[in-house]
């Protein structure tokens, strides 16, 4: 059913025209065909009820991720209505969860959190921005780097650290002493750079603070793993149907080349690695919609990005060899595949990463 | 003995009570010396079980209840080869069970149900396979033993090889030509030999971890009787190829390479491994293979257990859970380093430790049950429909 949406809407909403319009730009996607994902329901999936969303689960988060990847639509469902959204559903300020949620599911504000400051460091408590008590308020200083769906966000949800603890602090985008630069990524998108100097949020933008802001941190980057890894899946998933299609048409030596087993032994072992992303995708999407406590909900989410990104790594790139010299121009569109499992590899930790992390949880290492 | 009767219906049992029993049963009464031994169980090894099992009604979980079997459903029968794995029970020299006997319900007359099935499921006979020969191995139906018929006999002449526990069978099962077609995989034919029948006789060989699990059997004049026949005259492969599906399932269970990787953990431990970084990245990425398979492996299971015939892209399970089997070996291996390559137990900071058998074990699990390129061809035409 939402299966046939998300196909129904990519078969009518969207081409890889569109992607290679926007790519490049500073727009990086459309508010208009943000509204209609509002519309079908699709940015309010993890927003609970109460606050004007579906409040369904992963689940069908990653059913929506994954149909959409395969058309590579540039809209930023991952980094605003997973990272985002699941941050301020966790938060402890009903004020602000009353106000701002429903407007997220609705489409009518797109927030983007700005949680990261250094490559690498994927620790939410890892936070050198300062919050200063002012004027009942606080006062913002710091760096927040690599914000996926910066492009046009109305406003961050921004960590900080305080005297007392971690807070999670909403940002307009246009307040005073907020500057955002974009850096150009390998997929045409950008990620964000805000830089904050002295930049004012009152106590009603007080999120959460405390144990429950890392909690909401900690879960937002996991559901927001897991959902990339559901795109990586529709991206490898789309790229090796272009490369089957490819090696059963493609025809030299007067035979079509997927006939040669050297590469038929080489499809079916991407085959399986795509099979072995979408058996681990489901099975840890629905450990995670039970609820787990925080270190099996890691472990889970490394497991899917983990798989994920190498299977979809190992893929696009098999893609471009399978196609030969048509593969490395621009115009085809396996490239474009490539550059977008590169980046969802490298956004919210890569393979390596996540594997050390899993490790650490599931074999008491210490790395 | 073993009144079918008396015996309970085990597919009307709730899934854990079911489990429950069987892991009991196992526990209870599996000899603790022959868990998770690191070769083909033996016959002397395993009679003992086999009676027990017998006596218990559950040596053929897969045949009918009348015919002594417990008659478990696909979702049951999971339940039973999980726990077998679980608890390192060994496969006893089975193919009776697991291969000849469902073939002979199937395409046997009533004569040969009534003599085989019962001697088969109380060991009075065991049996070992006759298909592979040293010109015919993965290209099977290229097979050239002889079976020309004499009356009321068949005269087989020719030779098998890599027959698993030949030496411990009394009874062979095989494929043998008789006739010629415009297909190689016509004109063969399916017949149960008595092994004591003149004209045979075996060659054990040795294999790489030393042990003789294997053997040649030679075929020189040795008259059949016509009434061994199964199924249609050379209509053989039809019976060979009725054997697949549950089979591929099994041999791809990740339980096996999760006992390993469960070994090279605690020897790894033991000598501080896992604090090297570049051994801790080439474990951690074997462990996640390795429950990530198990991943793949739940959702073949969950198509049986919905009722759901296995199709041919289950062959994917065999290849990656016995290749990740094999690298797991290896890496146990240089785990061990020089302790690596000296045969036996060792010692390792408290933990028991063998090296070498459990990568002598794993080698040719890529090669047996069609070997991993077959698999690939089979997964190549059959389920990315690449052209021939």
């Amino acid at each position: 059913m939402l299966q046939m949406s998300v196909a129904d809407f990519v078969a009518r909403g969207t081409d890889l025209a569109r992607v290679r319009r926007l790519r490049g730009t500073s727009a990086e996607y459309e508010r208009a065909v943000w509204k209609k994902m509002a519309g079908l329901g699709w940015l309010g999936i993890l927003v609970p009820e109460r606050y004007g969303g579906l409040g369904l689960g992963l689940a069908e988060m990653a059913i929506v991720a994954r149909g959409l990847a395969r058309a590579l639509v540039p809209e930023p469902l991952t980094a605003t209505a997973v990272l985002a959204a699941t941050a301020l559903s966790g938060a402890e300020n009903e004020a602000l969860k009353r106000e701002q949620l429903p407007r997220l599911a609705a489409g009518d504000v797109l927030p983007a959190l700005a949680w990261q400051e250094r490559a690498a460091e994927l620790d939410p408590a890892a936070i050198e921005t300062r919050a200063m008590p002012f004027e009942g308020g606080f006062k913002l200083n710091g760096v927040k780097r690599f914000v996926a769906g910066a492009a046009q966000a109305d406003a961050f949800l921004v960590s900080a650290r305080t005297t007392g603890g971690v807070v999670l602090l909403w940002l307009p985008r246009d307040a005073a002493g907020a500057q955002l630069d974009l850096e150009p990524l390998a997929d045409g998108r950008s990620f964000g750079t805000l830089r904050l100097d002295d930049a004012l949020v009152p106590r009603s933008g007080v999120a959460a603070s405390g144990g429950a802001a890392l909690e909401a941190l900690g879960r937002a980057f996991d559901h927001g793993c897991a959902i990339a890894g559901a795109e990586l899946a529709g991206v490898m998933e789309r790229a090796l149907e272009m490369s089957l299609d490819y090696l059963r048409t493609r025809v030299q030596f007067g035979r079509p080349i997927g006939s040669f087993q050297a590469l038929q032994h080489r499809a079916v072992d991407l085959h399986i690695h795509k099979e072995l992303a979408s058996a681990v995708l489901e099975e840890a999407v629905a450990a995670l919609d039970r609820g787990p406590a925080a270190p099996a909900r890691a472990a889970a989410a490394s497991r899917i990005k983990a798989r994920c990104a190498d299977a979809a790594a190992r893929i696009t790139r098999e893609a471009i060899q399978f196609h030969g010299a048509i593969g490395f121009t621009d115009e085809f569109d396996a490239g474009l595949y490539l550059k977008r499992a590169l980046v969802l590899t490298a956004w919210l930790g890569a393979a390596s990463w996540h594997r050390r992390r899993y490790a650490r949880l599931s074999s008491g290492v210490r790395t | 003995m073993n009144p079918s009767s008396a015996r309970p219906d085990y597919n009307a049992m709730s899934d854990e009570d079911f489990r429950r029993e069987v892991r009991a049963f196992f526990e209870r009464e599996y000899p603790p010396y022959l868990r998770y031994i690191l070769h083909r169980a033996r016959w002397h090894d395993m009679k003992e079980w086999w009676r027990k099992l017998y006596e218990r009604g559950w040596i053929a979980p897969n045949w009918p209840r009348e015919r002594g079997g417990m008659a478990l459903d696909a979702g049951k029968m999971v339940i039973y080869l999980e726990e077998m794995e679980r608890h390192g029970v060994a496969r006893p020299p089975d193919q009776g069970i697991t291969q000849v006997g469902p073939l002979i319900m199937r395409f046997g007359t009533a004569a040969q149900q009534e003599h085989y099935l019962p001697r088969t499921l109380s060991g009075e006979y065991i049996w070992c396979q006759g298909y592979s020969e040293p010109n015919a191995g993965s290209d099977l139906a290229g097979l050239q033993t002889a079976a020309v018929l004499e009356g009321e006999y068949f005269v087989v002449n020719g030779q098998k090889i890599w027959t698993s526990l030949a030496d411990d069978a009394t009874h062979i099962y095989l494929l043998a030509r008789t006739g010629k077609g415009t297909k190689k995989q016509q004109g063969i034919s399916f017949l149960l030999v008595d092994l004591k029948t003149p004209g045979i006789t075996l060659h054990p060989i040795r294999n790489l971890a030393g042990h003789e699990e294997f053997c040649q059997v030679f075929f020189d004049d040795v008259r059949v009787p016509r009434a061994n026949l199964v199924g249609e005259l050379d209509d053989g492969w039809t019976v060979a190829k009725a054997l697949l599906g549950f089979e591929r399932l099994s041999i791809g269970s990740p339980r096996r390479p999760q006992y390993a990787l469960n070994r090279l953990e605690a020897v790894a431990r033991a000598k501080g491994l896992l604090d090297d970084p570049g051994f801790l990245d080439r474990f951690i990425a074997l462990k996640l293979d390795i429950e990530d398979g198990a991943a793949l492996y739940g959702r073949f299971v969950e198509q049986v257990k919905r009722g759901e015939p296995l199709g041919q892209d289950v062959s994917m399970l065999k290849v990656w859970t016995m290749e990740t089997w094999q690298r797991l070996t290896d890496l146990l291996i240089e785990a061990g380093a020089e302790q690596g390559v000296v045969a036996g137990v060792h010692d390792v900071a408290g933990v028991e430790a063998d090296f070498l058998n459990p990568f002598y074990y794993a080698r040719p699990a890529t090669i047996y049950g069609g070997s991993s390129e077959i698999q690939r061809n089979i997964l190549a035409k059959t389920v990315l429909k690449l052209p021939g």
